[in-house]
This record gives C-alpha cells, structure tokens and sequence, in this order.
C-alpha cells in the first residue's frame, strides 16, 4: 500500500490518523480495534516528534506505510529521529494510584503496546521502525 | 474533526469545559490553558462535556494529571457521556478511580459545590 512522507512534526498527526483510519476501514477492522491500532499509531507518532526529532534538536520525516495480509494488517512508522528505545521510556507508574500521585509519562507507550497484537521496535541502519500487527477478523476478510 | 475546548464557569464556581473533536498532542495545551483558566479563578469543580470528543490521546490524559496537581486533589472531577473507546481508555489506565463518569448531566448532582 502506498507510503506516506510526512514532516516529523505534531502537524502530521491528524494526516497519520486519517491514514490509518483508511487503511483499517480497507482492511474490515471493527470501530473498536480501528481506534486502538489509531491511538496506538498516534501516541508513537507523538513521541516520535517530541523526544526523537524536538528534544533531541533534531528536523526530519515520518514515513507511514502499510501492508495487508489476509488475516493481519500491518502498520509500520519509519523516522530517522534519535535513536529511542519505547521500552526504555518512563513507565506509567501504579495505574491503581490516583492520578495527582501520577508521573507524567508513560502512558502513551503503554495504550501502544496494549492498543494492537503484536508491537516491534527496530533501529536498522540508522532508521527507527515501529511495526504495529493487528487481527483482521476472518468473517470481515475482504475477498479481493 | 477540530478540536475545540470552551470554559464557562458558574457563579457556585463549577468550571464546565465543553470539548469536542480529536484531542491529541498537537491541540491539549488549548485544553490545558482553559484548566489553568479555569484554576486562575477558583474553580471548586471541574465538569468536562465530552459527548462531541471523539478522540482522546494520553496527552489529553496528561491535561487531566495536570488539572488535579494544579487545583487540589479535592477538586471533584466530572466527565459527562464519554463515549465508549474513551471510556475503555479512562478504565484501562487506571483514571476512572481519580473522576467521576456520568452518563448524562445532572444538573443538581454537579451545580451544588
């Protein structure tokens, strides 16, 4: 499916969600899974500009593309930020604790990894890779 | 669909913030200046309209982190008619113990501080 090359900035989120919405509705997913997988996408997205491209002073692109096998649809966002590590990040804390007791960070890796199937990070060649995977139900598998 | 965030606060000191659209991390601090409005002038509640919200990314939950520390952990806050994947959010990370979910405005229940 035809990649998209966005600017690594938070301007692009509302295109990434659109693409994904796109991409999830072509594939059959349910209103449920269609805005987890977005959430998951946007939230790395998000970091991505924040701590890969802002915090580090650095400017650059976010690639989106996509691929449809008959039972997953996969997601994957290429970026050439610093190298950032989302299971390194600040874990959101006790999420039994009241919310003012709460570090501020966190919680966007953690609706990420629980948002889709199966999460990957890679750092290859110089290049972040984030793969997202997710089940296509088999009665809303597309026949094409 | 654009976000948008409007205070309006009561003369019993209920701040109620209607949002609508996609909140996420490129428009929260729009929501996060309204809290600090809504905190500048005293408000003892904080009441959030969410039916129009159609989505919410942990940079809107980080605002509600925000709205806490920043008023008092006293502060009751409400979220009026979230809609469902919103919800599901609020419930797998834990915020749903730290507000109250109403699932319609209660005027007498949310107006008397």
């Amino acid at each position: 499916m035809d990649a998209l090359t966005l600017p690594g900035t938070l301007d692009s989120l509302t295109t990434i969600r659109n693409y994904v919405r796109e991409m999830g509705e072509k594939a059959g997913l349910d209103r449920k899974a269609l805005y987890r997988l977005n959430l998951a996408v946007d939230e790395i997205a998000t970091n991505i500009v924040t701590h890969g491209y802002e915090d580090a002073g650095l400017e650059g692109d976010i690639v989106i593309s996509s691929h449809f096998q008959p039972s997953v649809l996969t997601i994957q966002l290429e970026d050439t930020s610093q190298e950032y590590n989302p299971y390194k990040l600040e874990k959101p804390g006790d999420l039994d604790k009241p919310i003012n007791e709460r570090p501020i960070g966190g919680l966007g890796v953690f609706l990420a990894v629980r948002g889709v199937d199966e999460f990957r990070y890679e750092h290859v060649n110089g290049r972040n890779l984030h793969t997202f995977m997710v089940k296509i139900p088999s009665s809303q598998t597309q026949s094409s | 669909m654009a976000f948008d965030a409007v205070l309006n606060l009561t003369p019993t000191g209920v701040a109620i913030i209607t949002l609508s659209g996609e909140l996420d991390a490129s428009v929260a601090d729009k929501f996060r200046s309204e809290i600090q409005k809504a905190a500048d002038q005293g408000a003892r509640r904080l009441v959030l309209m969410v039916k129009d919200l159609v989505y919410m990314a942990s940079a809107g939950l980080r605002v509600l982190i925000f709205a806490k520390q920043k008023m008092g952990s006293k502060v009751d806050l409400y979220l009026v008619e979230p809609q469902e994947a919103i919800r599901e959010v609020i419930t797998m990370t834990g915020f749903v113990q730290s507000v109250i979910v109403l699932d319609e405005y209660n005027a007498a229940e949310i107006e008397s501080v």
